[in-house]
């Protein structure tokens, strides 16, 4: 009962927040008490359980609590709290603000979800209804055609991407006559290695695998700050998840998905660097960025697929958690910086690096929030992108396999060549004379300023404690390969 | 029976594809993924019918059809927006958004 509360609060919320808002102009403190009143029945769950995995059915529908429910669950909620709180002040003079409140908590609830499904009709459902609410997140402000554009592109891509999804549960249904999320023997037939292309596609289009990555920098950019921070800390790795749930399924057919997964991590690492560095406007660059990281976690996620080995998929999920905090804080900065700048402007044209010149000047911690965030993306000590990238390489490098440690190498080298584009940031912000639009501005309210905070310094003391969450990593990759 | 069935859902995929690439009428490209998803649909009830599980193929594609509809809605509130604000609907010309 715990679970089903867990899951269907914050989704029978989203009518109540919509509804609070039309009537009494109270959508946010409606959101946010929705999700604070989540953490309870989580904390139930986590209590309750421990570390055991546990199915609970309902009727003909079974659902499962395991340590990457958990993973999944506890970034949704926390980034979405985060989100939620920071969206109090930047959000209130937006027209259609009780819509935007209203999906983001169904968007929470269809993720924590997603995490729970144990057949894979119900991971597409739940894929499907978390894709169905970020198409009107993305598109939120329906009065600019650049938004509306990034919107298309994004359902367009996704929704075809779904209909291969389910393509593949038709094959694998028609082959094996089951649709549960359970090993099959390994054989390998034909049929299920179409399936396994077909989820590859299906699901890659929403976790950004290179070359199905075409919406994400334009879907990233435009939403609006909030959204951008949940789309790249926990929508793109709800993909993920529910590729690796797939890939558990197939994954007694040899090696080749880990192969597959190696391949991506190639593609996805040196082809988002080489895109981030080009770019001037400021959440593209972390757009691309994104797609550098969903490389790193394939790239441990490969190893422990191709060895049968826990470290690299450990590390990996280390890094979705570090990312999610890193991104999370990046984006929320960037839209601070952001408001005050269209506020200056009075328009929405994008954000662009040089216009970030001096900001420190007059907001000293979101600057510093910012800088913390993106220079823990380049991976430097003691940050916690450091101790996540370094699990993986490590990991990676213990496989002694050659084609492995030059993809480690390429991987570091990538890393350091990130730092191209996130240092330039800091030093606009830090060294040069403060711009017009930040000489006049004034004091961010505490509803924006404390998530950014709270989210330095979780991004801090990780660094520094990583043992912390190594519980959550170790049960999130144990329930990969028990 | 199920031969001509499958060759069915080969063929509205074939088409379905094909007007993903070749079509740039937004509007036309919403009808081209309904296209796709009936080629969907009606493989996840050939597979209950061949493994044995009709019931279960046929409610997965009632599932699909109603899940289906609400990102048919969304797209085509999309469209209309998309209209309204930028008088087109060539996706050809949805191009402002580069790099």
């Amino acid at each position: 009962m715990t679970l089903l509360t867990l899951i269907w609060l914050p989704l029978l919320a989203a009518p109540l927040i919509y509804l609070a808002g039309r009537l009494a102009g109270r959508a946010r403190e409606m959101a946010l008490l929705a999700l604070l009143a989540a953490w309870v029945p989580f904390g139930l769950l986590v209590t309750a359980r421990g570390n055991a995995a546990a199915s609970f059915t309902y009727g003909a529908i079974t659902l499962q609590w395991d340590g990457l429910a958990l993973l999944l669950t506890l970034t949704a909620l926390g980034l979405g709290t985060t989100v939620t709180l920071y969206s109090f002040w930047q959000m209130a003079a937006e027209p259609g603000e009780e819509k935007y409140y209203a999906m983001l908590t169904a968007l929470i609830g269809t993720m924590i979800g997603l995490g729970c499904a144990r057949d894979l009709f119900n991971l597409w459902l739940w894929f499907e209804a978390m894709a169905v609410t970020s198409y009107l997140l993305v598109a939120f402000y329906r009065e600019q055609p650049a938004s509306l554009e990034a919107g298309v592109k994004y359902l367009l891509q996704s929704a075809a991407g779904s209909v291969l999804v389910l393509l593949g549960i038709a094959l694998v249904l028609a082959e094996t006559g089951s649709l549960d999320l359970a090993p099959l023997p390994p054989e390998s037939s034909f049929l299920l290695r179409l399936a396994g292309g077909l989820f590859f596609i299906g699901f890659g289009v929403k976790a950004a695998l290179v070359p199905l990555h075409t919406w994400l920098p334009d879907a990233h950019a435009q939403a609006p700050s909030g959204i951008s921070a949940m789309l790249s800390g926990v929508v793109i790795m709800a993909g993920l998840i529910a590729l690796l749930r797939v890939l558990t399924l197939l994954a007694g057919d040899g090696p080749i998905w880990g192969w597959l997964l190696l391949g991506f991590a190639a593609a996805n690492i040196t082809l988002g660097n080489l895109l981030a560095l080009r770019q001037t406007q400021v959440k593209r660059l972390l757009a691309f960025s994104s797609l550098a990281h969903m490389g790193y976690m394939l790239l441990g996620l490969g190893v422990a697929f191709l060895l049968g080995s826990r470290a690299g998929a450990e590390g990996s999920f280390f890094h979705l958690l570090s990312h999610a905090l890193l991104k999370g804080a990046a984006f929320l900065a960037v839209g601070a910086f952001l408001t005050i700048f269209h506020t200056f402007t009075q328009d929405h044209r994008p954000l662009l690096i040089s216009d970030l010149a001096g900001a420190s000047h007059r907001f000293p911690l979101v600057a510093l929030v910012l800088s913390v965030a993106v220079l823990g993306l380049g991976g430097l000590p003691p940050l916690v992108g450091f101790m996540s990238k370094w699990q993986i390489l490590t990991a990676s490098f213990a496989s002694q396999n050659g084609w492995i440690i030059a993809l480690v190498l390429l991987a570091a080298l990538n890393s350091v060549l990130s730092l191209a584009y996130y240092t330039p940031l800091v030093n606009t912000m830090y060294r040069h004379k403060p711009a017009a639009a930040f000489a006049q501005a004034t004091a961010l309210p505490i509803s924006m300023t404390l998530p950014l905070a709270l989210l330095a310094l979780a991004i801090l003391l990780l660094g520094f404690w990583p043992g912390l969450v190594q519980g959550i990593v170790n049960n999130a990759a144990g329930a990969l390969f028990p | 029976m199920i031969l001509t069935l499958s060759l069915t859902v080969v063929g509205l995929i074939l088409i379905g594809l094909y007007g993903l690439l070749a079509v740039r009428n937004l509007f036309k490209l919403i009808i081209t993924l309904q296209i796709l998803v009936k080629g969907a649909v009606l493989a996840l009830v050939i597979a209950g019918e061949t493994s044995g599980r009709l019931q279960l193929g046929q409610s997965l594609a009632v599932t699909v059809i109603v899940a289906d509809t609400v990102v048919a809605v969304i797209a085509l509130a999309l469209a209309v927006q998309l209209k309204q604000q930028s008088g087109t609907v060539d996706v050809g010309r949805l191009d402002t958004l580069k790099g």
